[in-house]
């Protein structure tokens, strides 16, 4: 046989409405990054207030506790699995941290360590029960989803818990250290670390292997449930973080706050360009997707749309940004 | 030329992909009643021609009668509704649903308001088995029925309405000896009331079984058409193989690091018998292995050949720590290992090109950067962070290395050819070097020149020391490759030869299907 052997291999090559689907919908989040200058645009025109730094620190702070549980989030979805209870670690780790300290001791670094410690192991267990027995995340989190929160308002006696304690208020909510407040800080931190493990760490690649092909990652030698294990207890330990910016911000923990704040959580991780199919995700979009929930969020309030509407609103942006990304 | 009774008649058909020519214009018809074995090596042809005619594929050129009519699917549907029935290696069966809810799904008899009563769907499914003589019953759930009775569930429901014409694409690849019985008493009762059945396999011993007629392919074109009482194995084997060797040949020419053969069956082979086994199973049971004994030192290609189900993907499995011998003993680098994970054998030195590169080699959505550094990570790492400028030069030589045409490292593997896709799976292993390399079907969907040139990578491993086994179903691949050639079946390493005692692929074919005897 007289066959050239054919050079049918060289690659493609990138069309050019390719790239521009890529520049939309890839992983760098451009598109995204485009939306909310328009949102931003948008309200400044309909409302006088929305463009000043007073309201920006606001949606800074606004916005704080869905970007410290964005972030997380973010991992577990790369990792192809959902965690649908971080509003409830959220509560029973904010109240765990508040009946210490008025119960127990009222020092800080042990409140925080026991609000870490709960928030860490609900996590484990969210991430056991996937991995161990096979249950899909959807039902294991929506289970813990009622636990946790009945939980809290079980040793709560379904009422808020105070925290009286100055230095945790400053810590974690009131303080400031160059004129920027520390919930903002807070979640600078969350990002830059978590930013650092996903793109910048041997565990980020994993994660990323395990949710873009899960067998060719264990062909590969990687221990893909201890991976997922790790993305839920970071979800964990984070929403418990956030528990505290909140205790902090309310001088309370109020087991019947945050109910519903996992739809802002996966919006933004969704409309960062994550990929609910995992595999794919960074955590520049997941800031830039809790920055448009926090506009929103601002915006709506400013011009006048009811609480109501936002929530309808939100739900409609998530299946946009999902049907938007299966396009490709 | 026409018959008139034939259920079909192809002529000349034309198939081509791109710029490959698939058929080169084929010839096959289907008297009723009979069984027409078709015979071909991978890439033959065969299953571009059962395409055409289940709809899959369109022809370029010939023509297609079926019951005397010219016919032209576009669709499965349209071959469907000609009286076509497929049945595929793998099965289209709901497990958790009874064989009767199988055998009516999507058109259960029900009564008003749509509610299906499950009563009588089981007698009218038990009705129809009974008449068609399949030993099933018909409420008995599919999960629970043994392999081959998924198989005639899966005949059974292909043959439902007016079905004169069956295809079995080597539908005993997965049976034992007894489940192919009640297999092949199946396709007899079927014949009997006139349905025609062409029967796709590699099995030369079946095609003596069952089949009236049997058709060679070779690259694209007939070779001939048989009465299966008319001809002997060897004839058969040859036309499968084809004379002169040219692809041997080619492939030969083209490695540029000399004579092979005198490389490694004098001086090498010589000295590598001296040395330790890089691995070495002893009476290996597990799953499918029923005792297997097997060993391969530095420098040597072992061959794995057998049919599919004969336990050869087990035995690379059991030695990338994915199975756990239950009985006997694993021994690597003359100590015995239990390894629980493929990370264990990863961390020893051992290495795979697994089967199915998408769905067990790659993230396809990922880039050649990132692929390639996934087994290496741990070498990876300083202080938990991943070392990128290295894994970044590890990858440019892999690149260089191997040959991969790509406009860069951070191209993802879905916009390369299968080929290109392949090398990248061997570049998951260059650094560090491993010392036993696991390869199943290295070349599958892989064109001609990156063949060669894989072939090449596997040597270049071989030569530095690297043990090698190739499991392949392509026996010129095991011939141009191997140092030795052993043949799986049913779970044990039965037969192994020296390559310098076989004499061309014909020799190895024998040896395959004698062992299946």
């Amino acid at each position: 046989m007289s066959t050239v052997a054919l050079d049918t291999s060289a690659s493609t090559p990138v069309s050019k409405r390719h790239a521009v689907r890529e520049l939309l919908g890839g992983d760098k989040p451009y598109g995204i990054f485009i939306a909310l200058i328009a949102l931003v645009i948008f309200f400044s025109l309909k409302s006088d207030v929305f463009l000043s730094s007073a309201n920006f620190a606001n949606i800074g702070r606004q916005t704080t506790l869905v970007t410290i549980m964005a972030v997380g989030m973010t991992f577990v979805i790369i990792s192809a699995e959902i965690d649908l209870s971080v509003a409830s670690i959220l509560k029973l780790s904010g109240v765990s941290a508040a009946l210490f300290m008025s119960e127990f001791a009222n020092n800080w670094v042990l409140g925080a360590l026991v609000g870490l410690t709960v928030g860490a192991l609900l996590g484990l267990a969210n991430g056991l029960l996937v991995t161990k027995l096979g249950i899909p995340s959807f039902l294991v989190t929506l289970g813990m989803l009622g636990i946790a929160k009945g939980l809290a308002f079980v040793v709560t006696d379904t009422a808020p818990v105070l925290v009286d304690n100055t230095t945790f208020w400053a810590v974690f909510y009131e303080g400031s250290i160059a004129g920027i407040p520390v919930p903002i800080l807070w979640s600078i931190m969350a990002l830059v670390l978590g930013g650092l493990l996903l793109h910048f760490s041997t565990f980020g690649r994993k994660v990323y292997a395990t949710g873009g092909n899960s067998t060719a990652a264990s062909y590969s030698g990687i221990n893909t449930a201890r991976i997922k294990i790790c993305c839920f207890v970071l979800t964990g330990v984070l929403a418990a973080m956030a528990s505290l910016i909140f205790a902090a911000q309310g001088h309370a923990s109020r087991p019947d706050f945050a109910d519903g704040l996992e739809l802002d959580v996966i919006a933004a991780v969704i409309l960062g360009g994550t990929s609910l199919f995992g595999g794919r995700g960074t955590i520049v979009g997941t800031l830039i997707g809790s920055l448009i929930i926090g506009v929103l969020n601002n915006g709506l309030v400013l011009i006048g749309v009811s609480s109501s509407w936002q929530i309808a609103v939100k739900g409609l942006i998530i299946i946009l940004a999902v049907a938007l990304s299966k396009r490709k | 030329m026409t018959e008139p009774h034939l259920l079909v008649d192809m002529q000349d058909i034309t198939v081509s992909f791109g710029v490959v020519k698939a058929l080169k214009g084929v010839s096959f018809d289907l008297r009723p009643g009979e069984v027409h074995a078709l015979l071909g090596q991978n890439g033959a042809g065969k299953s571009t021609l059962i395409k055409v005619l289940s709809g899959v594929n369109e022809r370029d050129g010939g023509s297609v009668l079926i019951h005397g009519r010219q016919t032209n699917f576009r669709s499965a549907q349209d071959s469907r509704d000609s009286g076509i029935a497929m049945v595929y290696q793998d099965l289209s069966l709901v497990p958790s649903m009874s064989v009767a809810a199988n055998l009516f799904l999507g058109r259960e008899p029900h009564g008003p308001l749509s509610f299906v009563r499950s009563k009588p769907l089981v007698e009218a499914a038990q009705a129809y088995l009974d008449e068609q003589g399949f030993p099933i019953r018909a409420s008995a759930g599919v999960a629970s029925l043994p392999f081959a009775y998924r198989q005639l569930t899966e005949i059974a429901k292909a043959l439902m309405g007016d079905i004169k014409i069956l295809v079995l694409d080597e539908p005993t690849s997965a049976l034992s000896a007894g489940e192919e019985e009640i297999l092949f008493n199946t396709v007899q009762e079927v014949t009997s009331r006139g349905v025609g059945v062409i029967y796709v396999t590699h099995r030369l011993q079946e095609v003596f079984r069952i089949s009236d007629r049997v058709t060679v392919l070779r690259d694209g074109l007939n070779v001939g058409t048989h009465n299966t009482a008319d001809i002997t194995m060897e004839k058969l084997v040859s036309e499968i193989v084809g004379p002169g060797h040219e692809r041997m040949a080619q492939a030969t020419l083209s490695i540029d690091e000399g004579d092979r053969r005198m490389v490694i069956s004098d001086e090498f082979a010589a000295a590598a018998t001296r040395r330790t086994p890089v691995i070495e199973l002893k009476g290996v049971q597990n799953g499918r292995l029923r005792g297997v004994d097997l060993q391969v030192r530095p420098g040597e290609i072992l061959g794995l050949a057998g049919m599919i189900g004969s336990g050869r993907t087990e035995i690379l499995e059991t030695m990338f720590g994915l199975r756990q011998a239950d009985q006997g003993e694993v021994l690597y680098l003359g100590k015995p290992v239990t390894w629980r994970s493929p990370r264990d054998a990863i961390t020893a030195g051992v290495a795979l090109v697994p089967e199915d590169r998408h769905l067990e080699g790659l993230v396809l959505g990922d880039t050649i950067a990132a692929n390639t550094a996934l087994p290496q990570l741990p070498h990876l790492t300083r202080a938990g962070m991943f070392n990128k400028g290295e894994a970044t030069r590890r990858a440019k030589g892999a690149v260089g290395d191997l040959n991969v045409k790509a406009p860069g490292i951070n191209t993802r593997l879905k916009n390369l050819s299968g080929g290109n896709q392949q090398k990248v799976v061997f570049g998951k292993w260059l650094v560090p070097e491993p010392k036993l390399l696991l390869l199943d079907e290295p070349t599958v969907g892989v064109d001609v020149g990156a063949r060669d040139e894989i072939y090449g990578i596997i040597r270049r491993f071989a030569q530095k020391g690297c043990a090698v086994v190739v499991v392949s179903s392509d026996l010129v691949e095991l011939e141009l490759l191997c140092d030795t050639v052993t043949v799986v079946h049913d779970g044990r390493a039965t037969t192994s030869v020296h390559i310098s005692e076989v004499e061309g692929e014909e020799r190895l074919h024998h040896l395959v299907q004698e062992s299946a005897r």
